[in-house]
């Protein structure tokens, strides 16, 4: 795996950033930040980019929701709602929104991420791991076979054969003597319109 | 920025002062300009209130006249006779022709609209005009939207005793960010500020929300999680929503649209009742153009009609001995469009996909917009979601409108005591945003359905050898090859390191912020050195004749600045 500072979620986002993020750190997410050790390895290479937005991106993303590895569903869809009643620009103090702004990416994130439980078995394995980070990078390449795409195309799937159901009941119509009026009115004018 | 107007409209949006600029904020209205009705509503302090013009309509028709003249509005103008709309004096249609090309679909059905659209099919805007003193008088999209615009703003001040700046403004869910700054231009113009765009089901999403949190309030407890449908269908555009409601937090799950909706109904209907026409009107004559103003009278009249009745007899004289006296049948009006409503099908299956949520666990299935009283709407969208039975507690034409005024409050900052405002949406784009890499291929930095605000980005790298610049096209859309998409803008970045193809790394960062504005960031990474200067450009750049500028790029440098997707083995 290569990882330069554009791998790591923290320097990912300072890469743009020109001004140093301020935050406040609710008690609940300090106290977790230091029981993480795992992460303090990745700290000091997150830190060399800013260290302030490094903070924000070295939460896990239980930390980031404030709730327990072991939340259940219910809980993360309550957390996510409050954090997004707190942080979402449209309901943030004026003059904190674009602060406010990027704490509401990272908490959409965090939420996104464990309120789907194939995508949260992998952040679990892979924080398990010491590199929950590297998380977020895969999400980069969303080319690449990886585990989190055959979840998408099960769904894919799942609607394709529906789509093509339909889209072959529309090409009988076609055939068929039933076909729409304005389709055939404009089969009828390209006919038309080739003659000489 | 050749537009200073609009510059300063939107470079306000930013700041958010409006907010806390005064004691007393100063509240958004809510603005649902319609292809054919508009209205406009507000929070009167204890609920939401549509305002009436002085015949009393709640709802009013969306056309400009320039008959004297001097151009008036659907809104104030008092018109004699409903054929006298389609005489050529009058304007209207006009949210499906704001920012559209003369190479466009939608454009090119237009042109059977009693007016004046012209095209040259090169890429250009159309040209528009209406018939004053016998002459084409030419006029825009914009311009025309934003006497409109004024008319509504004006009304409002009158009833409201106080000046309005600052709107909510419903959009369709398809509209391209081009658009956007079109629908912003007329703002601008009207001296209106906008201060959120909201595509037309999130607004209703909104007001849903609004209704589930206040039955919770009534049932003490239960604020368990619902999902909705939405469907809307108007006029000119036909848009879906999936939202997933609990206390108050409207979260957008997904949102498909399209250019579709009861005007091809009516252009379908119309060449039905009258075919082999298409060349009767190309001319424009005055005589022409008042037999196509009784046929659209007499066919939206029989559709109209259809909704309650299951065959009406059509018998107009348009004069130059071109009579019509026919029954239509319902079958034969939903076997006539039964196009139009296989994409209305294949849009409801397509947002419901994108959403996740099963149609088992949809809670309510809502439709709105004129085109939800056809009945075969209605069938067409219950089939899908397996529903017997729709939302009745909506009404269908003030939704939109309503769910506007309520994010105007909202986002204005005021609170209401009852907890009535105490609600938040969270939208997702409705189109996909990235670049031209791969070939041809338009490859998403922030797919469609993404919750805004965002921040993505994406590694590229380069096609040849010793590459040292990097062409960065911009597009927006759902195709998977870039010309089925939105250019939206483009720039290049330079003092890429000489190094074999494929070993130098470029990102590019796509940022919608708290304003929905689009900001894309490319630069070269190159880890332990001095981070060379990023390009930071905010889109769109492109302006009117965007249809030519992949063409020139293409011809001037091919594929010499071409970059492909980095593919990484994790």
């Amino acid at each position: 795996m290569r990882c330069y500072g554009l791998m790591i979620p923290g320097s990912e986002t300072t890469r743009f950033y020109q001004s140093p993020l301020k935050l406040e750190p609710s008690p609940i997410l300090r106290v977790q930040t230091v029981s993480r050790i795992p992460i303090r390895s990745v700290k000091t290479k997150a830190t060399i980019n800013g260290k302030a937005s490094a903070e924000l991106g070295q939460m896990s993303f239980y930390e980031l929701l404030g709730i327990t590895e072991s939340g259940t569903l219910p809980e993360i869809k309550q957390a996510y709602k409050q954090l997004a009643r707190k942080y979402h620009p449209d309901v943030s103090p004026p003059d904190r929104v674009e602060e406010y702004t990027r704490r509401f990416i990272r908490v959409q994130e965090a939420y996104e991420t464990l309120s789907d439980p194939r995508m949260r078995e992998i952040y679990d394995r892979d924080m398990a791991k010491g590199l929950h980070l590297a998380f977020s990078a895969r999400r980069r390449y969303p080319y690449q076979n990886d585990e989190e795409m055959e979840e998408k195309t099960e769904w894919k799937n799942r609607w394709q054969s529906q789509l093509s159901e339909l889209k072959r009941r529309s090409t009988n119509k076609d055939a068929g003597g039933s076909m729409s009026w304005a389709a055939r009115m404009r089969r009828q004018r390209e006919g038309l319109s080739k003659e000489p | 920025m050749d537009e200073p107007q609009y510059t300063v409209a939107s470079d306000s949006e930013t700041t958010g002062e409006e907010k806390s600029s005064s004691a007393f904020a100063e509240i958004a209205i809510g603005i649902d300009i319609g292809t054919s009705q508009c209205s406009i509503a507000v929070w009167n302090g204890s609920q939401v209130e549509l305002l009436k013009n002085t015949r009393n309509q709640k709802l009013m028709r969306s056309y400009v006249t320039f008959k004297d003249e001097i151009p008036s509005g659907g809104v104030s103008n008092q018109i004699s006779h409903e054929c006298e709309i389609f005489s050529g004096v009058a304007i209207f249609n006009m949210k499906r022709l704001i920012g559209r090309v003369d190479t466009d679909p939608v454009v090119h059905a237009s042109k059977k609209l009693p007016f004046l659209v012209q095209t040259l099919d090169i890429g250009v805007r159309p040209f528009i005009a209406a018939l004053v003193n016998n002459a084409w008088r030419s006029t825009t999209p914009e311009e025309v939207l934003a006497i409109f615009l004024v008319e509504l703003r004006v009304m409002a001040e009158l009833q409201l005793k106080k000046p309005i700046r600052n709107v909510v403004l419903t959009i369709p869910v398809s509209f391209s960010r081009f658009q956007l700054t079109r629908i912003e231009r007329a703002c601008a113009m009207a001296g209106l500020h906008i201060l959120r765009l909201m595509p037309e089901p999130t607004a209703v999403a909104l007001l849903y929300a609004q209704q589930q949190q206040q039955t919770v309030h009534e049932n003490m407890g239960s604020g368990s999680e619902k999902n909705a449908l939405i469907f809307n269908m108007g006029a000119g555009y036909c848009d879906v929503a999936v939202t997933t409601t609990a206390g108050g937090v409207s979260q957008i799950k997904a949102l498909a649209g399209a250019a579709i909706g009861g005007e091809d109904i009516l252009q379908n209907m119309m060449q039905y009742l009258l075919p082999n026409s298409e060349g009767l009107f190309l001319n424009h004559r005055i005589n022409e153009i008042k037999l196509l103003g009784l046929l659209r009278v007499a066919t939206e009249d029989a559709i109209h009609r259809l909704s309650s009745q299951s065959s009406v007899q059509v018998d107009v004289d348009l004069g130059n001995g071109f009579k019509i006296y026919k029954v239509v049948t319902r079958e034969e009006f939903e076997q006539v469009n039964l196009e139009v409503f296989e994409k209305c099908e294949s849009l409801v299956t397509q947002c419901l996909r994108d959403s996740k949520v099963d149609i088992e666990d949809l809670t309510d299935v809502i439709l709105v917009g004129g085109c939800s009283y056809i009945p075969k709407i209605r069938n067409v969208v219950m089939a899908v979601c397996k529903r017997e039975e729709l939302y009745k507690e909506i009404n269908p034409l003030e939704a939109a409108v309503c769910g506007a005024a309520l994010e105007g409050a909202v986002a204005s900052g005021i609170t209401d005591p009852f907890g009535s405002l105490d609600l938040l949406t969270i939208q997702v784009t409705p189109l996909g945003i990235g670049i031209r890499a791969d070939g041809n291929s338009f490859v998403p930095i922030i797919p469609r359905n993404t919750t805004i605000p965002s921040r993505k980005e994406l590694l590229f790298t380069t096609t040849h050898d010793n590459q040292t610049q990097a062409l960065i096209l911009v597009y927006e859309g759902e195709g998977t090859k870039v010309e089925e998409n939105h250019l939206l803008g483009y720039f290049k970045i330079v003092g890429i390191p000489a190094a074999p193809k494929g070993i130098p790394e470029i990102n590019v960062c796509m940022d919608i912020d708290a304003s929905n504005v689009l900001r894309v960031f490319a630069g070269v990474v190159m880890p332990g050195t001095d981070q060379p200067p990023f390009m930071e450009v905010r889109m769109p750049t492109i302006d009117d004749g965007h249809g030519w500028c992949v063409e020139a790029l293409n011809r001037t440098y091919g594929s010499t600045l071409d970059l492909v997707t980095v593919q990484k083995k994790m």
